[in-house]
């Protein structure tokens, strides 16, 4: 019924669309028409196929953007625009997975693997008009560095709390020194957005530039938001939609010598949940999405109705996971965070890996992922195929090993099945997960049937987010927890979760020294990676990262579910990659 | 003697005359049976999962040479949950067999089930949820909490209505004006907010089942002031009639004269109260699990095997026995109301006649 009823709908949104391009301001009035501005001397010239200009492509978000400031932005959905909205000097190219050149056309690395000297395209425009050059690109680094303007991009650009040294040469080149060798380098730089001088520059004397490009600009003056990307801010209406249209400066072309993007819109919509953004996938409401594992099996009915495709992107590099409180210290009463006789269970390997033995994933897979999952058993998915190693040590459901591993750390069961320890203490912990996610919840009940059938009593907490923080990251009163990330990234992502001194050491956050030898080698490991520019060294430290966390699990890791991308089959030049954003080369993508 | 308006046998017995009180009679009181007699009546545990059976459909029941049977089924595609019967393949249902233990009532150890399948088989009267557990199963277990928690809720919120309105209705002065002001206070509190609030505070302290009983029994405490103002009303129009005003004149004590004299005028009102308010609670407890914010998994109630089918997939692939609580919670509901209006029709003539 819903599938007939949005048959309708789509007409009516259209209209609703070209209604608003054609009412709200003095932009193009008519759809197609765009201003044509001269071609930059050295654009970078798009090898994917020439496609034809115009259309208009709906998504959804989950959330809305909080700020149009890269300064300040800290969250996902900020984040996505200023991507659509703001280049870089660099870029990633999720197919090739490497760094490419964007607003910079080449660097060279100097002989000390310290020195970055980049050269920007001759002829960059802002969205605006106005030319952009280095000094752009020194005025963001002096806005991150400024102490006036506390932002997380001052921490992540930076070795060891030591700043880069960002240099002008001259009107097109720049020169950035890292402290130390700085591995990730390149990669970063493809997220810093370089901010427009002479629209911040007031901001940034006055000292008001943190509250510069809020919501509230983009939703009264949204063309004072000059851009740099393929699309530029036209309107923002919170709580229904964001419209962007083409940047008609924009610095990359076709083999045609025509201006990328092809489509003329990009309309973002806000969404509740993701039951209602799969239903407005599956009625053919939006052009593309993410599908859940779950919901594959009947969005897939209405492939030939709407003219879309479910494409199987394969693992996903989200993992879940969970871990058992190892930290010894105790609060500000002299009461220990976990009981002396648990941490000794928690502390023990064999508890841990007994505990991973016992754990169904290929239940959980089948269950509740409807088959559509695999299990994991280290940091990093499958899907990562450039920092995945196989050869890590593997835990599938044995039951029988379990209570082995068990026994041999002194546990035996009691003669009504409940295990207990060698003091006689039964063995029952609570797990603690957000009740937000029904896939967690349901993976928790699994964990909690697995576990009784070793004896072990495991409660299930069900706590709202914040507090769930709160507990494992502030006052530490808890035995278990169950949680999730999204990976695919970079070895160097993961120094504040595997670094004994790091705060998201979740299992004994901040040691103050590493508690363990296996700690203190993974600490030496990481920082290895971390200071050379070597790939296959990089790859040979990370990789035995991998083994020591498969060998001793502070984390036990639990699934992974494949992904699903559904993508309306008009959309030509669409390349998935296995991650990252489905559309992610917007610019290319063009309609018949 | 003391006026008793209404002898309680004689009560009970003019609601079980008319046809639509001994049907909702007769309907609660083969809920509530159901709910007592849960673990002896449910083939499995409200925990017990089968990760290969996950939105297994209700099995269907055949009649072969061993007796009743149910159908054996094949996953034919396991990413849509599919199910199809395996043609000419069944398992006997036995009858007594046993099972995971229990305690029956709480108190006498079992291990016997009324009905069940040979372990390697599954008998999902109505279908499984989202890890194969039997709806069945869980829709008994949840009719312990969603049936209780009304009869709990009422308790508490007519009990400290009736003594505080009842009080205030016969000493009436300031000590009256202090209640009523109370009660208007308490009404001006919105409850879904405090709700939340209490969730938010308590959870990380309590188990969900208690949390969720506290919330309830908190509920029920701001829940009386309605009571209490209507029971202030009936009494304070008693206190006006001459029998009270006789038993005065004799020397009664107050509270010998509330005991005796008012509360059973009082007996006929509150009956109907409880039986019309019984619902909102088992609406509201359905609410607040399908919410999130009242009972938790593992555990069942009726509410929380609703809330699973929030999700799209349960609509697009017709999982529709995961509905079956909200069937459950649709008849409790409407026989409490039956119930209610019976017992009106039943009672107000008496109380009419009574007053004269």
């Amino acid at each position: 019924m819903g599938l007939k009823r949005s048959i309708r709908l789509l007409p009516l949104l259209l209209a609703a669309v070209l209604g608003l391009a054609t009412l709200s301001c003095s932009r193009p009035a008519r759809v197609g028409e765009r201003p044509s501005f001269p071609i930059p001397q050295e654009a970078d010239v798009s090898h994917a196929q020439p496609g034809k200009r115009g259309g208009v492509f709906v998504e959804v978000s989950p959330g809305e953007p909080s700020t149009f400031n890269w300064l300040v932005a800290e969250d996902a959905s900020s984040a996505s625009f200023l991507g659509l909205l703001f280049d870089g000097l660099t870029s990633y190219n999720p197919i090739r997975e490497e760094v490419v050149p964007a607003l910079a056309k080449s660097w060279e690395i100097g002989a000390d693997s310290r020195t970055f000297t980049f050269h920007l395209r001759e002829g960059l425009a802002w969205s605006d008009g106005v030319p952009l050059t280095a000094d752009d690109v020194l005025f963001t680094f002096r806005c991150v560095y400024d102490p006036r303007f506390p932002n997380r991009n001052a921490y992540d650009l930076s070795v060891n709390g030591k700043p880069f040294l960002v240099e002008k040469l001259d009107r097109q080149t720049v020169r950035i020194r890292t402290p130390e060798i700085f591995a990730p380098f390149l990669r970063y730089m493809s997220g810093v957005s370089i901010m427009p001088k002479h629209l911040l520059q007031g901001a940034y004397e006055d000292g008001t530039l943190l509250r510069a490009w809020s919501i509230f600009t983009a939703q009264k003056t949204p063309a004072a938001i000059a851009s740099s990307g393929a699309f530029r801010l036209h309107s923002y209406r919170p709580g229904q939609l964001i419209l962007l249209d083409a940047n008609p400066r924009y610095w990359r072309i076709d083999r045609e010598r025509r201006r990328l993007p092809y489509i003329d819109y990009l309309i973002v919509k806000f969404v509740k949940d993701q039951n209602a953004s799969v239903v407005a996938f599956a009625s053919g409401q939006t052009d593309a999405d993410t599908i859940p594992p779950d919901d594959v099996g009947w969005v897939r009915r209405g492939e030939g109705i709407h003219h879309y495709t479910v494409h199987d992107r394969g693992p996903s590099t989200a993992s879940t996971f969970l871990w058992f409180n190892q930290n010894p210290g105790h609060d500000k009463s002299g009461k220990p965070f976990v009981s002396p006789y648990k941490l000794r269970w928690f502390q023990d390997r064999r508890f841990r890996q007994a505990v991973s033995y016992g754990i169904d994933r290929e239940g959980m897979v089948q269950g509740i992922l409807f088959g559509r999952g695999q299990p994991l058993w280290g940091p990093e998915s499958p899907a990562n195929s450039k920092w995945f190693n196989p050869r890590i040590r593997q835990y599938p459901f044995d039951p029988g090993r379990a209570e082995q591993l068990l026994a041999e750390a002194g546990f035996h069961r009691r003669p009504d099945g409940a295990l207990e320890d060698a003091e006689g203490h039964p063995v029952s912990f609570t797990l603690l997960t957000n009740q937000e996610n029904p896939l967690r919840t349901a993976m928790a009940t699994v964990f909690q049937q697995n576990m009784k059938a070793l004896g072990i009593e495991a409660r299930l907490q069900f706590l709202d987010f914040g507090a769930l923080v709160t507990k494992i990251s502030d006052s530490f009163d808890y035995e278990a927890c169950l949680l999730g990330l999204t990976g695919g990234g970079d070895p160097a992502d993961g120094m504040s979760v595997f670094v004994s001194k790091g705060r998201l050491h979740q299992w004994y956050p901040s040691e103050p020294q590493p508690a363990t030898p296996w700690e203190a080698r993974i600490d030496s490991l990481m920082l290895a990676q971390l200071t050379t520019l070597d790939e296959t060294l990089r790859k040979r430290y990370w990789d035995e990262v991998q083994q020591i966390l498969s060998e001793e699990l502070p984390y036990i890791y639990l699934v992974t579910p494949d992904i699903y991308a559904g993508l309306r089959d008009k959309w030509r030049n669409v390349q998935i990659p296995k991650i990252g954003s489905v559309v992610w080369n917007l610019e290319e993508v063009w309609t018949p | 003697m003391n006026p008793a308006p209404l002898p309680r046998s004689g009560l009970w017995q003019q609601v079980l005359t008319r046809p639509q009180g001994a049907l909702a009679l007769g309907l609660l009181g083969f809920l509530y049976l159901c709910a007592l007699f849960a673990p002896f009546l449910a083939p499995y545990g409200p925990g017990d999962q089968d990760l290969q059976k996950t939105y297994h459909p209700p099995t269907g029941l055949t009649w072969t040479r061993e007796g009743l049977a149910v159908r054996l089924y094949e996953n034919a595609d396991p990413t849509q949950a599919l199910y199809r019967p395996i043609p000419g393949k069944s398992a006997a249902v036995h009858w007594l067999p046993p099972g995971y233990p229990y305690r029956l009532f709480g108190l006498f150890p079992c291990r016997r089930h009324l009905f069940g399948v040979e372990p390697r088989h599954k008998i999902y009267l109505l279908g499984s949820d989202s890890t194969g557990r039997d709806v069945f199963s869980r829709l008994l277990y949840g009719a312990q909490i969603s049936l209780s928690i009304g009869l709990i809720g009422i308790t508490i919120s007519l009990g400290v209505g009736l003594i505080a309105g009842g009080l205030a209705g016969y000493f009436g002065g300031w000590f009256d004006s202090l209640i009523m002001r109370s009660t208007e206070l308490l009404m001006a509190i919105p409850g879904l907010y405090l709700l939340l609030a209490l969730r938010g505070a308590f959870a990380s302290q309590f188990g969900s089942g208690e949390v969720y009983l506290l919330i309830v029994v908190i509920l029920s405490f701001l829940g009386w002031s309605g009571a209490a103002r209507v029971i202030r009303g009936l009494t304070l129009s008693l206190r006006a009639q001459t029998f009270v005003e006789a038993a005065i004149v004799t020397g009664l004590s107050p509270w010998r004269i509330l005991w005796r004299h008012l509360l059973p005028n009082l007996a006929s009102y509150l009956l109907v109260a409880a039986a019309l308010s019984i619902p909102g609670y088992i609406l509201g407890a359905a609410a607040l699990s399908f919410l999130g914010i009242g009972i938790q998994e593992p555990a069942a109630s009726w509410g929380l095997i609703l809330a699973q089918a929030q999700e799209m997939k349960v609509f697009m692939c017709n999982f529709w026995w995961l509905l079956t609580p909200g069937a459950a919670v649709f008849v409790t509901v409407a026989a409490f109301n039956l119930l209610g209006d019976t017992l009106r029709d039943v009672i107000d003539p008496h109380f009419r006649t009574g007053g004269r």
